[in-house]
């Protein structure tokens, strides 16, 4: 599409670097002894507890007071299932004002947790919007995701009724599981379930890298592009 | 060492400088102090760093720029490490933009992938492809193009620019058909570039020849200014330099002269509100003194003095003693006030205080006891001195008056004394003792441990109360005037007086004073005591010596003792009167206070000697109505007719005959020697006085001799006359007889005697009743006395007829007969002897013979001799 430029003035040509884009995982120049890192990232509207499931996760503390999230990044070692992993926790915004810089976040995603909160019927139905665009970002039907209905302590605020839940998460074929920041009910599950998905994912795409390297290749570059 | 510190997660991971981020992680240090370290992406971020707990810190970001680890060291567990990262940014800042300045104080920090530092001004060259740059706000993540070139570098100049990194980070989001005509733009630029120097100038003429011209014109100019200047301008220009040197110096250094003194000045007034207490202290003071807020005069004071007590500098030293003085002014003034009398004790205790607390140097306190007890004695001087001259007007006022009047008036002076030294002695002593003991309980300071202070004080309260008793003394017992108040007024006068002087003693015990100065009071009261009871009985004295006058000899009463008039009933009464107001007014005791009339004590003694003298008067004014003889009128010495005639109750009583008074007398003395003296010792008795014993036992002597005085004398001008005329009589009868005739009845003389004696015998029963016999049987005894002196010095011879003899026997005979109830045995050994000398009857002829002549004159003189035996006391 472009004519070859002159090499004396531009060192590389824009095909050097489309070609880098082929092989991200081979850039990463982590030491070896460090575990496999599992990268999370935390969606949903404000205010639906993503910072406090993130929190009790991490530290055992559940933090009372609303304190917006703009982007927070967390990571420890964990032992899923007998080995040692790292997770990476990337807790965003769920205030609009932040809406734009969602995407660049979501793009180095590895799992998602969609987090609304069962007693606000709107941050149900943003969860919409946010699988779009992480389907949108991602280009993967697959990526691994849990649709995750917080508080559910305030049994009795409910007004996002369990069924509507299920239906939703049935229909976008991912599992959906409830959970209390505030009493720390399903909070380990959700983080660790996902980091299961993630693994078995990664597994699937070294087999599938071991077989056919092109085809992703493709793939990958004209999401780029475009 | 514990384990060191790891960050585990930070809240925002990016931002821009001054961000306030929260890092949480592991071992963060086990307090703020165990927290020594904080650096994010490189910078040091202690200073602003919170320490929340050993999983929590928050802090702001530094000025870095760039990716970078969080770093936290912590003195017990050293340097740590962070599993996450910081992105620091500087946002561009717009108009549209909020933004905080971050001022840069350090070096910027060289970035993590850098290969060499950033100039700090960063010259940002166009886009080499002629588009206009995207935003911030859709930045591509820069960590990923870190990874997808990790040698590259998105800048234009440097060695290893990339031109991907360059597309993704500028336009990312340019689309394809503008990146194309950018293409062609740079290719443009590149083919130009090739042409060379000429198609530069041909490019160029415009500028080229623009220069040319800037440079021409410079030229000229240069010329010019050498025409102007000449070829050494440098001279004049350094002259104008020095010149202006020289001008800035001066400039300088007045405007630094003026900056010093606009110091020097402010310095001052920095002094002046440092210490404005200090310098205002003294005006405060002084209105404080005014207010008498002595108080916070006190406390400023200490506080200024523990303040700048020690100070050296002159000017602090200097109002320290304007302070000083003030105070001392002050003080004096305070010690005057607590001095000057009156004043209330509440009030001195308050002035004590405050000298305390200024450091009188004197003991303030014992000046003010002192003060207080001359006040007390010099008060009670003048109230001694004032009632005194009051008194005096009083009586030099009496030719105007009565003097009765002025005495009531005097007396009136007194009482109202004795109440203002009572009131004056309690109110003050009332004050100064309570005052004495906080000083000797050691609360007001001085020195009270003295042990002269208390004997000295003892002193004092001692002189203050015999100087109250000497007044008191004067102004009661030295009875002047009160000898003729009446006694009603009297007694509510010394009721009063007796009051308030009780109220006083009260008051006085109850400030527990010590029994030594309460004694003396007591003493006063007593003795005032002692003074009414005799003023009361020297009053009865007095109206009983009265008595005299009230005598009307009218017969009260006739009682077993006789006829009496009203003075022993008076007498009773005024006795009785007296000793119930003794009993009223003084005798009952207050608290605290002696028995009047004890057994055997002085006033007991007092008392009954005073009723000996009272009852004695009494003696005396009935002796002086008995024995007082009056001149015009006779001694009723007539027959029996005349005694018979006078009825003892008719008549006016002043005409009562002089034997009469003198017979009244002696019943009224006689009963008051049974009955009345009975019922004053009685009375006595009842009253709870001890029994006037000896009193009594001398007025019943004293009645007894007048009784006798009274016998005496009445028989002396009754028996004298009537013993005279026997032997007259006698003599007449004796011319009569005949020798031979028969003698059948005595002689008339005798008859005249029976007759007599039954005059008397009517006169004395009149008056005396029973106790008549008295004086009959006194007569009696003259009258035999008398028969027996005439039968010892009749002739002998006379009588050896035997006719005579018989009738001197007969006669005798019939007289005892007739007189035998009136017979004592003095007169009955008279008989004895006058017969004796007469020779005894020769036959028992003779001796019926008298006999049958005594029957006789038995039956003929019955009626005579029931009346002289009527109503006889048995002997
Ligand atoms: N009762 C209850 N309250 C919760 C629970 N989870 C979160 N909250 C409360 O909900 C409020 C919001 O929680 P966050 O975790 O800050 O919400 P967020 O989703 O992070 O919000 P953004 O950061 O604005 O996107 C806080 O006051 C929490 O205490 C829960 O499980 N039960
Ligand atoms: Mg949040």
């Amino acid at each position: 599409m472009l004519e070859t430029p002159n090499p004396s003035t531009n060192p590389r040509n824009l095909y050097t670097w489309c070609a880098c884009l082929v092989s991200p995982a081979k850039m990463s120049k982590k030491p070896a002894a460090q575990p496999t890192l599992h990268k999370v990232i935390m969606v949903g509207s404000g205010g639906v507890g993503k910072s406090a499931l993130t929190l009790q996760f991490m530290y055992d503390e559940f933090v009372e007071d609303y304190e917006p999230t703009k982007a927070d990044s967390y990571r420890k070692k964990v032992v899923l299932d007998g080995e040692e992993v790292q997770i990476d926790i990337l807790d965003t915004a769920g205030q609009e004002d932040y809406a734009a810089i969602r995407d660049n976040y979501f793009r180095s995603g590895e799992g998602f947790l969609c987090v609304f909160s069962i007693t606000e019927p709107e941050s149900f139905d943003a969860t919409q919007e946010f699988r779009e665009q992480i389907l949108r970002v991602k280009n993967d039907e697959n990526i691994p995701f849990l649709l995750v209905g917080n508080k559910s302590d305030l049994a009795d605020k409910r007004r996002v009724p369990l069924d509507t839940c299920r239906e939703r998460a049935q229909h976008w074929q991912v599992p959906y599981v409830e959970t209390s920041a505030k009493t720390r009910d399903n909070v380990d599950k959700v983080f660790f379930d996902l980091m299961r998905e993630i693994r078995s994912r990664k597994s699937d795409d070294s087999r599938a890298t071991n077989g056919d390297v092109k085809k992703k290749k493709g793939k990958k570059m004209k999401c780029s592009i475009l | 060492m514990g384990p060191p510190p790891v960050v585990t997660g930070i809240s925002p991971k990016e931002g821009p400088p001054g961000t306030r981020v929260t890092i949480r992680g592991e071992f963060l240090g086990t307090s703020v102090t165990d927290l020594i370290g904080l650096k994010i992406c490189g910078c040091d971020c202690l200073l602003s760093a919170e320490w929340k707990s050993k999983n929590k810190i928050v802090a702001r970001s530094g000025p870095c720029k760039g990716r970078g680890d969080i770093i936290v060291t912590t003195r017990s567990g050293g340097e740590g490490t962070s599993t996450v990262q910081f992105r620091g940014y500087h946002e561009s800042i717009g108009p549209v933009k909020e933004s905080a300045v971050w001022v840069e104080e350090a070096a910027p920090p060289s970035l993590p992938w850098g290969r060499r530092p950033m100039s700090p001004t960063t010259y940002i060259p166009p886009d080499p492809l002629g588009l206009s740059t995207e935003g911030d706000d859709c930045k591509f993540p820069e960590e990923e193009l870190h990874e997808m070139f990790p040698d590259g570098s998105g800048k234009l100049s440097d060695d290893n620019f990339q031109p991907g990194w360059y597309l993704l980070e500028h336009h990312s989001n340019t689309s394809f058909e503008d990146l194309k005509a950018g293409m062609v733009f740079l290719q443009r630029k590149v083919e130009s570039q090739k042409e060379g120097q000429l198609s530069f100038l041909k490019a160029n003429t415009g500028a080229v020849m623009d220069q040319l011209d800037r440079l021409v014109l410079l030229k000229n100019m240069y010329e010019e200014d050498e025409r102007k200047n000449g070829k050494e301008p440098l001279p004049s220009l350094q002259a104008a330099i020095e010149e202006s040197i020289t001008l800035a110096d001066s400039l300088f250094s007045e405007i630094l002269s003026r900056k010093d003194n606009a110091d020097k000045t402010r310095e001052a007034l920095s002094l002046l509100t440092r210490h404005k207490f200090l310098f205002q202290l003294p005006a405060s003071i002084d209105r404080n003194i005014r207010k008498k807020e002595y108080d916070l005069v006190v406390n400023d004071y200490t506080r200024v003095k523990n303040l700048f007590g020690n100070t050296d500098v002159k000017l602090f030293q200097k109002i320290l003693g304007e302070i000083d003085k003030k105070i001392e002014d002050l003080k004096e003034k305070l010690y005057n006030r607590m001095k000057t009398m009156p004043i209330n004790v509440q009030e001195q205790i308050k002035y004590i205080r405050l000298l305390i607390s200024l450091n009188w140097e004197g003991d303030a306190a014992w000046v003010a006891i002192n003060s207080r007890k001359d006040y007390l004695m010099s008060l009670m001087n003048k109230v001694k001195d004032h009632f005194k001259q009051k008194e005096e007007q009083e009586f030099s006022d009496k030719n105007k008056r009565k003097l009765k009047e002025a005495e009531s008036e005097a007396s009136a002076v007194r009482g109202a004394w004795c109440a203002a030294a009572c009131g004056a002695l309690s109110a003050q002593l009332h004050a100064l003792w309570p005052l004495a003991r906080r000083y000797f309980a050691g609360e007001l300071a001085g020195e009270p441990t003295d042990h002269q202070r208390q004997a000295q004080l003892k002193e004092m309260i001692i002189a203050a109360v015999e100087l109250f008793s000497d007044h008191m003394r004067t102004c009661l017992l030295s009875g002047t005037g009160s000898k003729n108040l009446p006694i009603d007024a009297l007694r509510v006068r010394l009721v009063a007086n007796l009051r308030h002087m009780r109220e006083a003693y009260e008051e006085l015990i109850k400030l527990d004073l010590p029994s030594q100065p309460l004694s003396i009071v007591e003493k006063v009261i007593f003795d005032y005591r002692v003074y009414g009871m005799t003023m009361f009985l020297q009053r009865a004295h007095k109206r009983v010596k009265g008595l005299a006058e009230k005598e009307t000899w009218k017969i009260e009463e006739f009682t077993d003792y006789g006829a009496i008039t009203n003075l022993p009933h008076l007498l009773e009464t005024y006795t009785e009167e007296a000793l119930s107001a003794i009993h009223k007014c003084v005798s009952g005791g207050g608290r605290r206070e002696g028995v009047l009339l004890a057994e055997g004590g002085e006033p007991a003694r007092a008392a009954i000697k005073l009723t000996q003298g009272l009852l004695l008067a009494y003696v005396a004014v009935l002796q002086d109505l008995a024995l007082h003889l009056d001149d015009t009128q006779e001694f009723n010495n007539n027959n029996l007719s005349v005694a018979l005639e006078q009825r003892i109750e008719e008549g006016a009583s002043n005409s009562r005959s002089w034997q009469q008074r003198l017979l009244l007398a002696g019943t009224n003395a006689h009963y008051t020697r049974r009955v009345t003296l009975t019922n004053i010792s009685e009375a006595f008795h009842n009253y709870g006085f001890p029994a006037p014993t000896e009193a009594i036992q001398a007025t019943k002597e004293a009645l007894s001799t007048l009784e006798s005085t009274i016998a005496e004398t009445y028989l002396e001008h009754k028996g004298d006359p009537l013993v005279g005329t026997i032997e007259t009589s006698m003599d007449m009868g004796r011319h009569k007889t005949d020798a031979d005739a028969v003698i059948d009845d005595a002689r008339p003389y005798v008859y005249e005697i029976i007759n007599n004696l039954i005059a008397v015998h009517a006169e004395v029963d009149g008056v005396c009743g029973a106790a008549s016999s008295r004086y009959v049987r006194l007569i009696c005894e003259t009258v035999c006395e008398e028969l027996a002196r005439l039968a010892a010095c009749a002739p002998g011879a006379e009588l050896v007829a035997p006719q005579a003899a018989f009738q001197a026997r007969l006669e005798h005979t019939l007289l005892h007969v007739a007189t035998a109830e009136h017979l004592t045995r003095k007169a009955e050994n008279y008989l004895m002897e006058a017969l004796s000398t007469i020779p005894p009857l020769e036959n028992e002829e003779e001796k019926k013979r008298m006999d049958s002549i005594v029957e006789g004159f038995k039956k003929r003189m019955e009626l005579q001799l029931a009346s002289l035996n009527c109503n006889m006391e048995t002997v």
